[in-house]
């Protein structure tokens, strides 16, 4: 019985403390940054978000020893709830006859997946950007890649997709505001790229919606990705947590792929 | 010094696709060349062979943007150009003279290392 009420009491503060974490984080949203126009500013350095080794620095100096260990929590799924989060799941659905390829790639990812290759991962791949400059009529997202350090202008003027782009890894992308949340709206892509690293293939039909917002002092990233000749319905992939970085975009060394003959077998690499 | 073990998350590719994981090696040798390239480094050292002769290892390290971000830039490796270094890491399972560098110390004694995060209260 005690017991019963222990847990019980327990049930009561954690639901407590998520209406709080709830509260809390829609308050963060009220009170993030604005620009001018009333928007609420992304403007910023945002923290690096490509997978890195999971692994400590050790460096000894003149007889002293520190560690340093890089927050990749940007990279990951956010641990808990995101207010402002569309609801999620951990992978796209592909129609029947297309699972066995989907796996197929995913089997053979260490010699199929041209990011492995130091191709470019186009989006939603790349991730969250490295820096936003948000304009009045327009937002510059910057990246640090492998393959390049892209960038992408996106119109928030209004004005409809481009009617004479070629395909592109990055798409062709118009934004606009839906209520604190920036949606970048991207179609017209080569087929080169998969959208995630689990064989995620898609076609020239592949339409790819970005939702950028604020939480308080970080930005939270989140992406819908739809392509209905072979998915069976749009996957909105679990909201990303990215915090303020004073470390700003750098260009990346050039690329040099020197492993693939020595590999023995197909582990997985496990990039992004 | 404390060694990753097999399968610990890895940039580009699972190290044990190419790497004996389970077996470490140390490699006194000097450095004749760094290559500040992704998706890793590489640093390129003479060793001498019992015989006399030279062999030429290559070691592939961590992304330079992982190093960037744990404070080591191209010039921490290449101010040792020319100078003996002591290299720890695992060998290439096809017998060639590649390896994985987990530990460099220079001339001067200093080092650095990647260690495993779990380990990081044991590793001072």
């Amino acid at each position: 019985m005690t017991q019963r009420i222990v847990c019980i009491i327990a049930a009561a503060i954690v639901l407590a403390a998520s209406a709080a974490a709830q509260e809390n984080s829609t308050a963060a949203i009220a009170k993030a940054p604005r620009a001018t126009d009333a928007h609420p500013d992304l403007s910023g350095i945002w923290a690096y978000s490509i997978d890195l080794p999971g692994v400590a620095l050790k460096q000894e100096v003149n007889g002293s020893t520190s560690i340093k260990l890089i927050d990749q929590s940007g990279r990951r799924p956010a641990k808990g709830p995101v207010a402002g989060a569309l609801p999620s799941t951990p992978a796209p659905s592909y129609k029947p006859e297309f699972q066995t390829k989907v796996k197929y790639l995913f089997d053979n990812e260490a010699k199929l997946d041209k990011v492995f290759f130091c191709g470019k991962p186009g989006i939603p791949r790349i991730g969250s950007p490295r820096q936003i400059i948000q304009l009045p009529k327009e937002v510059i997202f910057l990246y640090e890649d492998i393959s390049g350090d892209p960038y992408r202008v996106i119109p928030t003027d209004g004005r409809p997709h481009r009617a004479d782009a070629d395909p592109s890894y990055y798409g062709d992308s118009i934004g606009h505001w839906d209520g604190d949340a920036l949606v970048v709206d991207s179609t017209n892509f080569v087929e080169d790229t998969w959208f995630g690293e689990g064989g995620y293939f898609h076609t020239a039909a592949m339409h790819v919606t970005e939702r950028l917002w604020r939480d308080g002092d970080n930005l939270v990233y989140q992406y819908t990705v739809d392509d209905p000749n072979v998915l069976t319905a749009p996957w909105t992939a679990p909201p990303r947590v990215v915090k303020p970085s004073n470390d700003p975009p750098e260009e990346s060394p050039v690329c040099v792929e020197d492993d693939s003959k020595r590999m023995l077998n197909l582990d997985h690499h496990g990039q992004r | 010094m404390i060694f990753l073990a097999a399968g610990t998350a890895w940039a580009h590719h699972s190290p044990s696709s190419i790497f004996d994981m389970s077996t470490k090696f140390v490699l006194t040798g000097t450095l004749t060349q760094v290559e500040w390239v992704n998706p890793h480094i590489a640093v390129y050292i003479d060793a001498k062979k019992a015989d006399g002769g030279v062999e030429n290892w290559k070691f592939e390290s961590a992304p330079p943007s992982w190093l960037r971000r744990v404070g080591v830039n191209s010039a921490d490796f290449k101010k040792a150009i020319g100078q003996s270094v002591t290299v720890e890491g695992n060998r290439a399972r096809d017998g060639s003279t590649y390896g994985f560098l987990q530990k460099i110390t220079f001339a001067d004694g200093n080092s650095l290392a990647m260690v495993n995060p779990n380990d990081v209260n044991t590793a001072h």
